[in-house]
């Protein structure tokens, strides 16, 4: 029988994630469970960053019926650095989902993120262009990395760090919107809405970048991060992706895609179909599948489109080849 | 017109002050050690109402082990102990708080000064490029080193040991500026901690290239160190952000580059100062527009 890497390596993964499930069911590394019966999901479709993006939004997130009235909205977009190209989640996009928010009638809208390699926030919100949004609708903006902290024990305990600080915005949200950029990444595979929760750790702390998360492990952190805060709606950008040596140095890839979701384990799963990637592969996802979320697609209603994988699915570093989902 | 702001600015970052003697990053009640250093060196040692609170305050944060936390309210000593010894230095006292620091730099040192991390990067890891052989300082403990820690501590040892410098104090300040060369983008400047990744040269940064310049302003001028200059010179005609353009300010000037200009925009880019809500910012933005004015905090005399 010929086993070539990427096959050997994907047996692999399979024979660590059913002994990880295994050891889970007996010694349960969380403490919380956010999984429910079904996650809903919708794919909105956009060629462009317009005005136009508001009106999907809007109709996209009727779709789940939000209760945010009366309630304190954190938006959690993805930005990293002042860098050309498909880096930072689209702040049209973002002044959107702003609006929206407040449309549905929250209390508050704040936007807040912490750069995790730029110390200088202003510079990449310039670079974003979010400031025009933020300056319209009076919409605070919170610098993640030096917020006010808060010590907090973790709720699972994949990474071994037993404890977080982290900023006191995020903890006084009532509603957490995370805002990915869908996009590859280099040491994670991808960057989607549970990786994106890596923006909440203060820089204050923990350094620019946030290498002690490297050190205890990216999906483990992703994981205990997300057990933690959790995460209670998805707005992806697709609409402009970014694939190969994501999440600085790829190249853009035209998704034309919104993803909504009101599970971050769904969403991903369902972008990283998208993206032609097979999410059990991915290891924060396939472990975050038994307690943050749904990752199986039988678990998953599609609001309208189904997932149809890419011609060609998203080119990665050679290191991740193996998370490539096999042609049917 | 700068002066008059900065004496502005200077009164809106003391009235900011918190009861601790501290100050916070963006206004809440908890006191940060970053903002209170260069707002100590902002305000100045040689008065303009700089209340003496703000240096008890950091005295009484010092933790046993000589080193500061980032925040008060935590315990394990970090990368702000280098910005807290500058900001004693200044003031030529505090012999006993100042040692202790001093003592915890030269202690503390990047994870890949560990043979076993340095064998890790030399030989599995393949992601980043660099020589473990050459660590500085980490932002916090058990991580390896990066520019602007390392930075900070080559400034704070080199001019706690200006007048006595022994052989191990050289010795750490060559390894860690030996760090900084091997760590510099391709074209010059510093990104944050390595050049490349995965063979795709990273792009500089232009903090962590203003403040590793600092560090190395009495170093000879290596084409690294020459790139680098030339490369924040061209970047801050064009910096529209705050704190960046400020630390390109502190910078050019200890290589005796004209910075006139760029005070001009930072001083119209601040205002009154009441949109800049981060201290720290605002501080850093004090030392900038005094240029020429007072001592340069971060200068290393030769």
């Amino acid at each position: 029988m010929n086993i070539d890497r990427r096959r050997f390596v994907g047996s692999t993964a399979g024979v660590a994630a059913t002994t990880g499930m295994a050891a889970d069911w007996f010694w349960p590394k969380h403490s919380v469970s956010y999984q429910r019966p079904r996650s809903f999901v919708a794919i909105l479709n956009a060629t462009e960053y317009s005005e136009k993006v508001e009106a999907l939004l809007m109709d996209g997130l009727r779709l789940f019926r939000l209760n945010v009235a009366g309630r304190r909205v954190l938006l959690k977009p993805n930005l990293v650095e002042d860098l050309p190209g498909p880096v930072n989640t689209n702040a049209d996009l973002i002044g959107a989902a702003v609006r929206c928010f407040l449309r549905l009638g929250a209390a508050k809208v704040v936007v807040g993120e912490g750069p995790g390699h730029q110390r200088d926030t202003e510079l990449v919100v310039q670079a974003a262009n979010l400031k025009p949004h933020l300056a319209d609708r009076r919409i605070d903006f919170v610098d993640l990395n030096r917020d006010e902290l808060v010590r907090v024990k973790l709720k699972a305990s994949y990474s071994g760090l037993g404890e977080l600080w982290l900023p006191r915005t995020v903890l006084d949200s009532d509603f957490i919107v995370s805002m990915p950029k869908v996009k590859t990444h280099h040491w994670a595979g991808v960057t989607l809405s549970l990786k994106n929760m890596f923006g909440i750790v203060p820089g204050m702390k923990y350094g620019w970048p946030k290498n002690l998360l490297h050190w205890h492990g990216i999906h483990e952190c992703i994981l205990d991060i997300c057990a933690t805060v959790p995460i209670h709606f998805v707005i992806a950008d697709g609409i402009t992706a970014m694939e190969g040596n994501g999440p600085l140095q790829g190249t853009a890839r035209d998704l034309g895609k919104i993803v909504v979701a009101d599970d971050p384990v769904a969403a991903d799963a369902t972008c990283a179909r998208l993206m032609g990637l097979d999410p059990f592969r991915v290891q924060h996802l396939s472990d975050g599948g038994r307690f943050l979320g749904n990752v199986n697609a039988n678990r998953i209603t599609m609001l309208g489109e189904r997932v149809e994988p890419p011609a060609r699915p998203f080119s990665v570093l050679p290191d991740f080849e193996y998370l490539i989902a096999p042609t049917r | 017109m700068i002066k008059m702001g900065s004496a502005n600015l200077a009164d809106r970052l003391l009235n900011r002050q918190l009861r601790s003697g501290g100050w916070s990053y963006l206004g809440s009640m908890q006191s940060s050690v970053e903002s209170t250093s260069l707002a100590v060196l902002a305000l100045g040692p040689d008065g303009e109402g700089m209340p003496t609170s703000g240096i008890e305050h950091l005295l009484r944060s010092q933790e046993r082990d000589g080193g500061w936390p980032a925040f008060i309210g935590d315990s394990e000593s970090a990368w702000v102990t280098a910005l807290v010894l500058c900001a004693l230095n200044t003031m030529n006292d505090f012999a006993i708080a100042r040692e202790s620091a001093f003592h915890w730099l030269m202690m503390e040192r990047g994870r890949e000064a560990h043979w076993l991390w340095r064998w890790k990067f030399r030989i599995a890891d393949r992601g980043v490029r660099f020589n473990p052989d050459k660590y500085g300082w980490p932002w916090s403990p058990g991580t390896v080193s990066w520019v602007i820690p390392s930075a900070f501590s080559l400034v704070a040892i080199k001019q706690y040991t200006v007048c006595n410098r022994f052989a191990a104090a050289e010795n750490r300040i060559r390894l860690g500026v030996d760090m900084l060369l091997d760590r510099a983008c391709v074209g010059g400047g510093w990104n944050s901690g390595n050049s490349a990744v995965y063979g795709v040269p990273l792009l500089p940064h232009v903090e962590p290239t203003a403040i590793a310049l600092l560090a190395l302003q009495d170093e000879e001028r290596t084409p690294v160190i020459r790139m680098s200059l030339a490369w924040l010179k061209q970047r801050s005609a064009t910096i529209e952000a705050v704190e960046s353009l400020a630390w390109s300010i502190l910078s050019l000037f200890v290589y005796q580059e004209p910075v006139e200009d760029l005070k001009v925009r930072l001083a119209t880019l601040i205002g009154d100062g009441r949109d800049i809500r981060n201290n720290a910012t605002l501080a850093t933005a004090i030392l900038a527009l005094r240029c020429g004015e007072m001592i340069h905090p971060f200068v290393v005399l030769r």
